[in-house]
């Protein structure tokens, strides 16, 4: 029996997959959704355990994922195996591609802060020359954003700023201030920059998943078809008509090739794996941008300060705890002049604690340091834009492959010091509105993790108007190939200091919305 | 086990041991259940590794041993009404931890704790196990470095090493089944459990 011919093949079921799958059934299309991982059942998998119940103390196995800072023993295997599915870099490049392969994807464990971009982003290259500006503006993924919001249930406070959007929020009740929090806002205002809330999304019953918020009513409409444990090798094209007409999958557990149909192909798999995908088919490259302006986001930067009134657990209420959030301020005026171009948020935090390395001392010394401090501390730590450069790309390393055959990603990312200017800056900034508070300075460091390890990793894959200069169009429609559309990250032009999520669930719904409209008027 | 009754759709005995508290194993292994009441197959097994084996050191030589307890004894003494290291077995696990680790961490271990011993012998003429808490201190204070960022540690090997061993022998200890036994024993509410995630649907090995 000839097995049935889809009007859309998606590949990735994370949240940009989710997105697609929803909003396509919904318009009365049929679609197939692949997945390369497992489904996971969350509830039957996890279980509460003490950290010396499992093998090595909870210190986790020693180099097993040598490239996932946030790995520990608990969640080691929530990540993709590095030795299943390798990648290259240059070791004095070197790049945290942190993955995960299960049905629902990174978000079903992602930390769910939904900020907007904002024009200063989108049209970044008008404010500082930095990258190029993205097609569209605010005002056009607007609407998109309002929706997605009311999807994730997305809480945060209004602001009525243009460079820190507001949203469709729910309200969101954050307490009132500590003392501490409410002596960093006052000083950050008087320096003329906005202090506003985490925003963050809710979810429904404690998650905020492609699982259970988009999903679930795309499989209701009876349209979508699920199937995990597909890993796409290539998309195939019809010799006849130029155009992708399906993918071949290797079964995961059994390793057996398979072929599916579909009219239309969108990618949805995480920006460099779709990237990968593409390159290893040979399709969508006609520009020789594909794999190119691979960013994410600078994170590491941190000053710590200790609050003498709150020092050996004699805070009083009220004085410790919550949060501060500082929106990008610097470089939103076009013409200040910084030592680096683009911006950072910051986000400071009331009521933690020191590590070891802040003192040199050991024992019962050190313990009673560590404890003289514990919860007398605000934490500055930063969201920074990277730059979009042409140099820093993915290609193919077809010398080696993954665990089913397929030949793997290399990356070739640095930072400039345009990055190191930056997070100097941040460093500096953020240890003199500590010190200005009259609290003391227990650690600073301009240092920062590798590219990749914010987990934002998106370009490679970029929008624009030109297809000599862009992969993706203003719709994340291939300018190559009309049926194929990639409606993951790897459409970013710059990354913003924002969170990505928010950004690529909104790109992917218009992207969706489009697509449909234009198989109903018969354009695809 | 009440609640667990009373859910007629998942008998309590087919539910993995693993996902039910320790509280209702224990509950459970109560009942004396007659081995006819039980299910063929279902689980026995009702004791913990760390709670009735020592760790054997096997990685280390002699003197490196030697020196890591002494270090150990320093780094984490018993504290508050917590086991130290040595109570914790810190440096038999720590033995088999490096023992695991990749070639560059097996090295700075070694190497670290060889340098503790040369400068001892230098300096007081016997190995570091033998020191008085001075003595030592006049060997380690100058070792050490100020780690402001946890992700990175000092570039210098000796004081690379005393960061990398200080932060192993306070979390080892921490975690040790002893802490959390005095933990419980004292009536405190034990800190460091995390949800495990178990590997998903694994690849099919035939």
């Amino acid at each position: 029996m000839p097995k049935p011919q889809f009007d859309v093949l998606i590949i990735g079921s994370g949240h940009s997959g989710g997105m697609a799958a929803n909003i396509l059934t919904q318009k009365g299309l049929s679609c197939l959704m692949l997945d390369a991982g497992p489904e996971v059942d969350l509830a039957k998998n996890r279980v509460t355990k003490q950290p010396w119940d499992l093998p090595f103390r909870g210190m986790n196995k020693p180099g097993r994922l040598p490239h996932v800072v946030q790995a520990n023993e608990f969640n080691a295997n929530q990540w993709v195996d590095e030795k299943e599915v390798p990648y290259t870099h240059d070791p004095a490049k070197p790049y945290n591609w942190v993955r995960v392969r299960f049905l629902g994807g990174r978000s079903l464990f992602w930390g769910r802060q939904s900020f907007r971009m904002s024009d200063w982003e989108f049209k970044a290259a008008d404010i500082d020359g930095g990258g190029d500006n993205w097609p569209i503006s605010h005002a056009d993924l607007d609407p998109f954003y309002a929706r997605t919001e009311a999807i994730l249930r997305v809480s945060g406070r209004k602001e009525g700023k243009p460079h820190f959007p507001d949203g469709n929020f729910l309200d969101a009740d954050y307490g009132p201030d500590s003392t501490t929090v409410k002596k960093i806002t006052d000083i950050a205002n008087a320096r003329g920059y906005l202090v506003s809330k985490i925003r963050a999304a809710n979810g429904r019953n404690g998650l905020a998943s492609s699982t259970n918020l988009l999903l679930p009513d795309a499989v209701a409409t009876g349209k979508l078809q699920i199937v995990p444990n597909a890993i796409v090798r290539e998309i195939t094209v019809d010799k006849n008509t130029g155009r992708a007409n399906g993918a071949n999958f290797v079964d995961r557990h059994s390793r057996e090739e398979l072929h599916v149909k579909a009219k239309v192909v969108v990618l949805a798999a995480g920006s460099l794996e779709s990237t990968r995908l593409l390159l290893n088919s040979g399709l969508a490259n006609s520009s020789g941008m594909l794999g190119r302006y691979v960013m994410d986001q600078l994170y590491g930067v941190q000053v710590v300060a200790s609050v003498p009134e709150a020092r050996g657990g004699n805070a009083p209420e009220g004085m410790m705890g919550g949060t501060a959030l500082l929106p990008r301020f610097k470089n939103l005026k076009k013409g200040e002049k910084n030592s680096f171009i683009k911006g950072y948020g910051m986000l400071i935090a009331s009521g933690g604690g020191p590590t070891p390395g802040y003192f040199k001392e050991y024992g019962e010394e050190l313990q009673k340091k560590l404890d003289l401090h514990a919860g007398a501390c605000m934490t500055a730590s930063i969201y920074g834009e990277r730059v979009p450069r042409y140099e820093n790309r993915v290609t193919i390393n077809k010398a080696v492959t993954d665990a089913w055959g397929i030949p793997v990603l290399h990356v070739d990312v640095k930072d400039t010091q345009n990055e190191y200017n930056m997070a100097k800056d941040a460093a500096d900034t953020a240890e003199d509105m500590l010190k200005s508070a009259g609290w003391d300075i227990l650690s600073k460091t301009d240092k920062f993790h590798p590219p990749g390890y914010s987990i934002h990793e998106v370009g490679s894959c970029r929008m624009g108007d030109n297809p000599k200069t862009s992969v993706l169009n203003k719709w994340n429609q291939s300018h190559d190939m009309k049926n194929l559309f990639v409606v993951d990250g790897g459409c970013f032009v710059t990354c913003g200091w924002q969170n990505s999520t928010l950004t690529i669930m909104a790109l992917a719904m218009r992207a969706s919305e489009y697509l449909a409209d234009q198989m109903k008027s018969g354009a695809i | 086990m009440r609640t667990l009754a009373a859910a007629p759709a998942v008998p309590a005995a087919l539910v993995p041991t693993a996902l039910v508290p320790a509280a209702v194993i224990s509950e459970q292994a109560a009942q004396a259940q007659t081995p006819a009441a039980r299910p063929a197959g279902a689980p026995v097994a009702n004791g913990k590794r760390d709670a009735v084996g020592e760790p054997v050191a096997r990685f280390f030589t002699q003197s490196q041993l030697s020196a890591l307890r002494r270090l150990s004894e320093l780094f984490m003494p018993p504290m508050n009404g917590n086991p130290g290291a040595l109570e914790a077995h810190v440096p038999e696990f720590l033995d088999f931890y490096v023992g695991q680790s990749p070639a560059e961490h097996q090295h700075l271990y070694r190497s670290g704790l060889d340098l503790l011993n040369t400068r001892a012998t230098k300096q007081f003429g016997k190995p570091f196990a033998s020191l008085d808490a001075k003595q030592a201190d006049a060997i380690i204070k100058p070792m050490m470095e100020l780690v402001p960022w946890e992700f990175e540690l000092p570039k210098d090997p000796a004081a690379r090493f005393i960061a990398a061993a200080n932060n192993e022998i306070r979390t080892a200890t921490r975690n040790s089944q002893e802490w959390y036994a005095a933990t419980v024993a004292a009536g405190r509410r034990p800190v460091g459990a995390q949800q495990y995630f178990f590997p998903v649907d694994p690849i099919y090995k035939g």
